[in-house]
């Protein structure tokens, strides 16, 4: 237990130097951002008129969020979307560098295992991540006052808070397994680009109805709430995290090498 | 006799690439073993599987009694290496560089930190970001990690690269002590003979991925060719009279007369007198011993026309 706390300060010194938090912090920011800058355009004739194209696309969203629940429903597709490309950023970057930088081999003929060294890769990621996606719900959530949405309560709050945890869990499970990308590739360009891949994929399965069994359409779906979501769907999510962890773990204790 | 190394028929193919074949070599506690060979040689796929960081096609490795195996835990609490370039984390400072491979040794005591920047003199460095160092220092803070939880195995690669001459007999000292009075074993390659045998005890010479030969010390002294050089004012009577006493003298391009039999060799005082008889006393007499580094080439078999020691 006491190695395993060693390994995640280790890995939580090595974020925290980097600057790769600020990044993904400011990302995660610019997302509510955007969209709370889009409703507010389409609720502004004035400012619309002047805006051209983006009037279009701001009376899209605006039609899409015109009160609390919509709107939060909205922060919730976009950390499905938006989050989980952020996810797969930080997974990759906790992974890939070790390959980058030439660091692996100097965590590899230790006294401590491979499972403790990965445990706690995976688990800064997680807090890398809900640490993110609070600032993101944070943030979303005084957008959503300065706009002055209508239909704001403490249960639709709550029920937001809710729905975005569950999302961020879902999105955060189906990031797992670009560790074992960032690990294949030695590197990100592996991961990062296969989870652009994934999120066009994520579009087509969505159009063609198959979007629950599709683990990476899970959490969208979910945010949207139209489709009722069974239990396969969830189970198809835990599977995908679990084979990633694995996969990882496997690729780690079995692999050469030699770089 | 206590083995810290051994391994039996190790072998590793990339392809249709043999990098390492049929090794078998033994490295006894307390011993400097240098592993010598060109770029490419196979000394870092050696080390690699040494070290368990990749699978061997064939054999298998010990190391300190411990059967080596791929991704597992032991034996490598007394084990410190330095393999290839010394690669650090370049945002973090020297100290939490050193402070992430103490942890990655568990037991390793808190102060062991600065004592190993304080002896490798990186102690004004402590708060530096790594990716700011030069590469002698980046080249020490690699050492740092190796030596940081007192290994009693030490496998360095190329460990006098980067560094300055001062630097290289530092090195060499503290290796030398480190054997001397912790019994540390060094397991250390690299591709300059010169460099290491002064250093080591024993050295496996390894070309295209095998063990060509393994020598001490002093069979690396018998086995380097000798010649006795000399000059003298009539070049050509000398030759005959040395001819006629049944030498083989050879002459070089700038009118030295070498020979390179044993007996001329071991008695130049010999050949004055012979010269001196004839009437042709030499003006020079120099017993020659072959350069190290030629020597290796020979061993390898490239040293090439260059080379008169082979003509």
């Amino acid at each position: 237990m006491n190695t395993l706390a060693d390994m995640i300060w280790i890995e939580l010194r090595k974020a925290i130097r980097s600057r790769m938090p600020l990044w993904t912090a400011l990302g995660s920011l610019l997302m509510p951002l955007g969209i709370a800058f889009l409703i507010f355009v389409a609720r502004n004739p004035q400012v619309s008129q002047k805006l051209g194209l983006v009037s279009a696309k701001a009376n899209l969203i605006a039609y899409s969020a015109t009160d609390w629940p919509a709107y939060l429903v909205l922060s919730a597709e976009i950390i499905a979307a938006g989050g989980f490309i952020l996810f797969v950023l930080i997974v990759s970057w906790i992974f890939g560098r070790e390959f980058v930088d030439g660091t692996l081999k100097d965590m590899l003929a230790v006294p401590v295992s491979r499972l403790s060294i990965l445990l706690a890769k995976f688990i800064v990621m997680a807090i890398w991540s809900a640490v993110l996606t609070a600032l993101l719900f944070i943030f979303s959530l005084l957008m959503g006052a300065l706009i002055k949405l209508p239909g704001g309560s403490i249960s639709v709050i709550l029920q937001g808070t809710l729905l975005l945890q569950v999302t961020t869990l879902l999105a955060i499970t189906v990031a797992i397994p670009f560790a074992l990308l960032a690990s294949l590739g030695r590197g990100y360009l592996l991961p990062i680009g296969l989870a652009f891949l994934v999120m066009i994929l994520t579009n087509i399965v969505a159009i063609l109805g198959w979007g629950e069994y599709f683990p990476w359409a899970v959490p969208g779906l979910y945010a949207e709430g139209k489709v009722a979501l069974t239990a396969v769907s969830y189970w198809i999510v835990f599977l995908t995290g679990l084979l990633g962890l694995i996969g990882t773990y496997l690729w780690w204790k079995l692999a050469d090498q030699n770089r | 006799m206590n083995w810290s190394i051994e391994t039996e028929n190790l072998g590793k193919r990339y392809g249709d690439v043999r990098a390492v074949e049929h090794l078998s070599l033994r490295v006894a506690e307390g011993e400097i073993y240098a592993f010598l060979g060109l770029n490419g040689a196979g000394k870092t796929t050696t080390i690699r599987m040494l070290l368990g960081m990749i699978q061997p096609a064939t054999g298998f490795a010990k190391v300190l009694d411990t059967v080596v195996r791929l991704g597992c835990r032991e034996p490598w609490e007394a084990v410190g290496y330095l393999v290839e370039i010394p690669h650090c984390y370049p945002e973090l400072s020297v100290y939490e560089n050193l402070e992430v491979a103490r942890r990655l040794h568990p037991g390793t005591p808190r102060q062991a930190v600065s004592r190993i920047m304080e002896r490798l003199g990186l102690a004004a460095y402590a708060n530096r970001r790594a990716g700011t160092l030069s590469q002698g220092n980046a080249q020490r803070l690699g050492l740092s990690k190796a030596l940081l939880h007192s290994p009693k195995l030490l496998f360095l690669d190329e460990p006098a690269n980067g560094l300055d001459p001062a630097g290289i007999v530092e090195i060499r000292e503290l290796l030398l002590e480190l054997t001397r009075e912790q019994g540390v074993t060094v397991f250390m390659s690299s591709h300059i003979l010169a460099e290491v045998s002064r250093l080591a005890q024993k050295i496996g010479i390894i070309h295209k991925g095998s063990l060509i030969q393994e020598l001490n010390r002093d069979e690396l002294e018998r086995n380097r060719k000798r010649r006795l050089l000399l000059r003298t004012r009539d070049v050509e009577h000398a030759r005959r009279s040395l001819t006629s006493a049944g030498r083989e003298p050879q002459l070089l391009g700038d009118g030295t007369i070498e020979l390179k039999d044993t007996s001329s060799v071991e008695h130049p005082d010999d050949v004055n007198r012979m010269l001196v008889d004839a009437g042709t006393p030499p003006v020079q007499l120099l017993v020659e011993e072959e350069e190290l580094e030629r020597y290796f080439l020979r061993l390898i078999g490239m040293d090439g026309a260059r080379n008169e020691y082979s003509r």
